[in-house]
């Protein structure tokens, strides 16, 4: 929404998880208070991040801000990796969430479903506010005409930036659902973060629709291939890209000026 | 261009065709004698390796006087940085600077590439820290040795010594590249020599970070044994998904690849596993004693069996070239194959002439839980040892085509 | 071709024939061809405003297919050579195809996509690729019967390769082809307007791009002996990025210095303690370069008071 083609994202979402293994770390910090906590912190961080360098590459050709944030992507995990050391840091799984739950036709993982319904709720929250709320509204229209917006007397710099900080925080809240499943190491947004860029293209840029539509298929669909033709899995989402830029160049659910 | 190219084309051409004929840069045959460790000094392998090996090196050399020949013994650390081709580049220059031997090689693609190396400049390498079993199969030279373990190695141990105490059904979780393939073939054939039999194997991609849906179908299967034929991050999410699922309550769980500094960076998670190592710390008396050295220079650590293989094989090396009288390759070579030893760290050791495999008894350990460790570090329990005519691929089955 | 252009050529030139007296002839090597390789993407970038973060497709593509054909099928080193810049061309024309419609970020998705399907399936075709062990080559073979053994020979070889690369893509950017190639990145609708089927400029640079980067992914690997997972890496596209960006984009000598200092700067990070942390550095740099001195080096010392090629 921001055109900001943001690399960095799978940083962020590294940095999430950390921030929770370290929490439990030197603070004991529980895992439902890192769930609030940590992408508060990682938001700020990415508003910082914002303010202080993106924001200067915004009147360019958008490659620069991609650029940039692959610049990012590199320090950040190699920063972490000084700190934290190349391996996994352990972070578990809550005792609360821990051990399955009987769904009738199978045992799930416990966790797995608090991580699946929380991820519901905030993607149902996030298309509430973007699509249904006043703010959401200014939000979408200061990246469809800034100056328009601006003549309202709307500070978009701050909208901007503020959106920039929820959308990190909220990669940072998927890093903290993420640690007690994953191995907790720098350079875990590495693959995320491809994955997510496949995504967010086959959805449709500038359509939260898309990105939540387009995140949950395919994670249907390369579980699938996992389980029908295991070669094929991790690349499936690729393939499933190219098509979909050929056949529907602005993504399943996007916008067709944003095409070019 | 205006500026007539025939000048630097001529000079080109001569440089060109004078570095054809380039001399060969000849070893020193004066001057100190130098190892290379080319080893993970920084990333995923440093805490099993690592600095670990050099300073293991550095103690073989000490220990054997530091000097050889008249000669000193210099001893270089050299990081690959698990980049196969940087891990050539570093091997080339080493050799062409004076290095007579290439020790080390943690991570499978840095073995092979080194191993070509070798080859190429008629030095040798003694791989210990990479695992594949092509060092001594379809990858075999005359100037590389493989030391502490492979993959065959780690199958047949881990493999029999489960599948012999009970655990006749497994369900493997088999990582889908070469190392995961090679892990399920052998696992398989070891399993089924004594009289077991994979009863599921699934495959899963690359960077799979969730195993719920195995671990669930793994439970439905109600198999003795869980075998988690991977490594490094695969196993550590393998291993917590296989607890969350409180399938180390159900059955036995068999990991491919783990060493000592992995469980101690993570023991939780791995605990209650069984795995193969070439050398524990704390197996028997002789062990401890150089554990103990090694501990005091390197912060109270404890020794990998790969820092220990990294001591033995210099050990050894500098033997040879003291009773050969020369750090010729050739000669060494011709002097090694065959040559039975025993020290510290290998028990029962032979230096394979077939396949320039180094044999020696091999340990199946159980990884145990915090509370039941009697001192830190002392993660393994030895459940078996396998002696080395059963631990490794036997000559009979070797796909090495020997050109010495 | 202005005089400072000229300037620069002739010291990369000097440089590069002397280098592998005082650095390692393999890392000499790795340094020319990945000074072709960022000339090839600044091609793309610098004169038709693509990026492309998959430039790896081609390079390690070019790469896989030469040291496949030497180590599997013992061919001459021509052929190849040959046949690794033939698959890179033959790619770049069916990939180009559908990517250079779009623009931006859907290009760039489009180059990364299909570079990742590239790198897993020769991460899963272990009996052709060696998966991720790699590929030795076990010699560099024979160029129609003369050995290409010694290292310093076979730099050489591939300086005279490499200088007829860059001698390539300078012509074509001097040339009525580079014209167009400005006229469309001054004022696209114009040319179109005009008549020229920029679509088929677009293809065709991207085609040039890939053929130069196979061309020079093939020397590489033959260089160091070793075709391996990391030549069809994500990151080695970024790599290739951020040696053209900070060497200067629409200069083509730019990139080549741009290699130069990235690779020598690798090669000297990793002798120190902190040896993996190159990424750090090389960011730190980067992001600098992006920040403050978008031109790049080159890009800074050409650019003064001429109005010059490149975007900014």
């Amino acid at each position: 929404m921001l055109r900001v083609v943001n690399f960095a994202h799978g940083a962020m979402f590294m940095l999430g998880a950390f921030a929770t293994y370290y929490g439990a770390q030197l603070f004991h910090l529980p895992f439902f208070v890192a769930l609030l906590v940590a992408p508060v912190v990682v938001g700020l961080f990415g508003v910082l991040l914002e303010t202080t360098l993106l924001r200067r590459l915004y009147g360019l050709d958008p490659i620069y801000n991609l650029l940039l944030t692959f610049a990012l992507v590199l320090v950040i995990e190699d920063l972490m990796r000084l700190i934290a050391g190349p391996l996994g840091s352990p972070y578990s799984t809550p005792d609360a969430l821990g051990g399955a739950t009987n769904l009738g036709f199978t045992f799930y993982p416990t966790y797995k479903l608090f991580v699946i319904l929380v991820s519901l709720a905030v993607c149902a929250g996030a298309w509430f506010v973007v699509e249904r709320t006043p703010v959401g509204a200014r939000i979408r229209a200061a990246t469809e005409n800034p100056v328009l917006v601006r003549a309202f007397g709307i500070d978009t710099r701050r909208l901007v930036t503020a959106t920039f900080g929820v959308g990190v925080g909220l990669a940072a809240l998927a890093g903290v659902l993420a640690a007690p499943t994953t191995n907790v190491q720098p350079t875990m947004g590495d693959a995320v973060i491809i994955y997510t860029f496949a995504i967010v293209v086959i959805g449709g840029l500038g359509s939260i629709v898309g990105s939540i539509v387009a995140g949950f298929a395919l994670g249907l669909l390369q579980t699938l291939g996992a389980v029908v033709f295991p070669p094929i899995s991790t690349t499936l989402i690729f393939i499933v890209m190219v098509i979909v830029i050929v056949w529907r160049p602005a993504g399943l659910f996007g916008k067709p000026e944003s095409a070019r | 261009m205006r500026v007539p190219r025939s000048i630097p084309a001529a000079l080109a051409g001569a440089l060109l065709c004078s570095s054809f004929a380039a001399a060969p840069v000849g070893a020193a045959d004066t001057g100190p004698i130098k190892i290379a460790v080319i080893t993970d000094m920084s990333g995923v392998y440093a805490a099993l390796a690592g600095q670990g090996a050099v300073d293991a090196t550095k103690m073989a050399v000490e220990d054997f006087g530091g000097k050889v020949l008249g000669r000193p013994i210099v001893v270089d650390a050299v990081d690959h940085r698990n980049q196969g081709p940087e891990a050539a580049t570093k091997a080339r220059e080493e050799f062409d600077s004076g290095a007579e031997l290439a020790l080390d090689m943690t991570n499978s693609g840095t073995a092979l590439a080194v191993a070509e190396v070798a080859k190429e400049k008629h030095k040798l390498a003694i791989v210990t820290g990479g695992a594949t079993s092509a060092v001594t199969g379809a990858n075999c030279n005359r100037y590389t040795y493989h030391y502490a373990y492979d993959t065959y190695a780690l199958a047949h141990s881990t493999g029999s010594n489960i599948t012999a105490s009970g655990g006749k059904k497994w369900y493997g979780i088999v990582p889908n590249y070469a190392f995961g393939k090679s892990m399920l073939a052998d696992f398989t054939d070891a399993v089924k020599a004594k009289g077991g039999e994979f009863v599921h194997e699934d495959t899963m991609p690359l960077g799979t970070t969730d195993f719920s849906s195995y671990m669930l179908a793994a439970k439905n299967a109600k198999p003795d044994v869980l075998g988690l034929l991977n490594a490094g991050a695969d196993t550590v999410n393998s291993m917590k998904a296989a607890k969350q699922f409180g399938l180390d309550k159900q059955m036995k769980i068999a990991v491919g690849l783990l060493f000592l500094s992995d469980v101690d960076a993570l023991p939780q998670v791995f605990e209650g596993s069984r795995i193969t190592t070439s050398w524990y710390w704390n197996q028997d008396k002789a062990a401890r004693a150089w554990a103990d050295r090694w501990s005091k220079r390197n912060g109270g650590k404890r020794p990998t069996d790969i820092q220990a293989s990294d001591y033995s094989a210099t050990t050894q090396w500098l033997n040879a070239v003291k009773a050969v009288g020369s750090t010729d390759a050739d000669k060494v070579q011709k002097y090694l194959d065959g040559r039975q030893f025993n020290d510290f760290y290998a028990h029962g050791g032979e230096w394979r002439a077939r396949d320039h495999r180094v044999t020696h008894e091999m340990y199946v350990v159980d990884v145990l839980p915090q509370s039941q460790i009697k001192e830190p570090h002392a993660w393994f329990k030895v459940v078996q040892t396998i002696p080395p005519g059963r631990a490794f691929r036997p000559e009979s089955q070797s796909v090495c085509k020997k050109d010495w | 071709m202005t005089r400072r252009q000229l300037l620069v050529l002739a010291v990369l030139a000097a440089i590069g024939l002397a280098l592998p007296w005082f650095v390692y002839p393999v890392v000499a090597i790795d340094l020319i061809c990945f000074g072709l390789f960022a000339v090839s993407l600044d091609l793309l970038f610098g004169y038709v405003g693509l990026l492309s973060f998959g430039q790896a497709l081609f390079w390690g593509g070019g790469g896989y297919v030469a040291a496949i054909l030497l180590a599997r099928a013992h061919v001459d080193v021509a052929l190849a050579i040959l046949a690794g810049v033939l698959y890179a061309v033959v790619l770049a024309a069916v990939v180009g195809a559908i990517a250079v419609r779009r623009s931006g970020i859907y290009f760039a998705m489009i180059t990364l996509g299909v570079a990742q399907i590239q790198y897993f399936s020769a991460f899963q075709l272990v009996d052709l690729t060696g998966g991720e062990n790699g590929l030795p080559l076990g010699g560099r073979g024979r160029l129609f019967g003369l050995p290409l053994e010694s290292d310093r020979g076979f730099y050489y070889l591939a300086f005279v390769l490499v200088a007829l690369g860059v001698w390539f893509a300078l012509r074509l950017t001097r040339s009525p082809f580079g014209s167009v190639l400005q006229a469309m990145r001054e004022n696209e609708p114009r040319a179109i307007a005009l008549g020229y089927r920029v679509d088929r400029y677009k293809l065709a640079v991207f085609t040039i791009a890939g053929g130069l980067a196979g061309f020079s992914g093939a020397l590489y690997a033959l260089g160091n002996r070793l075709a391996g997972l990391d030549m069809v890496d994500w990151h080695t596209s970024g790599k290739v990025v951020m040696m053209t960006v900070l060497g200067g984009v629409g200069t083509i000598v730019g990139p080549i210095v741009g290699a130069g200092l990235f690779e020598s700067l690798d090669y000297f990070v990793s002798k120190t303690a902190i040896g993996q942390e190159t990424n750090l550095v090389m960011g730190a740099i980067f992001a600098l370069c992006v920040l403050l001195f978008r031109r790049g080096i080159v890009g800074e010392l050409l650019a003064p008071r001429t109005k010059r090629a490149g975007p900014d």
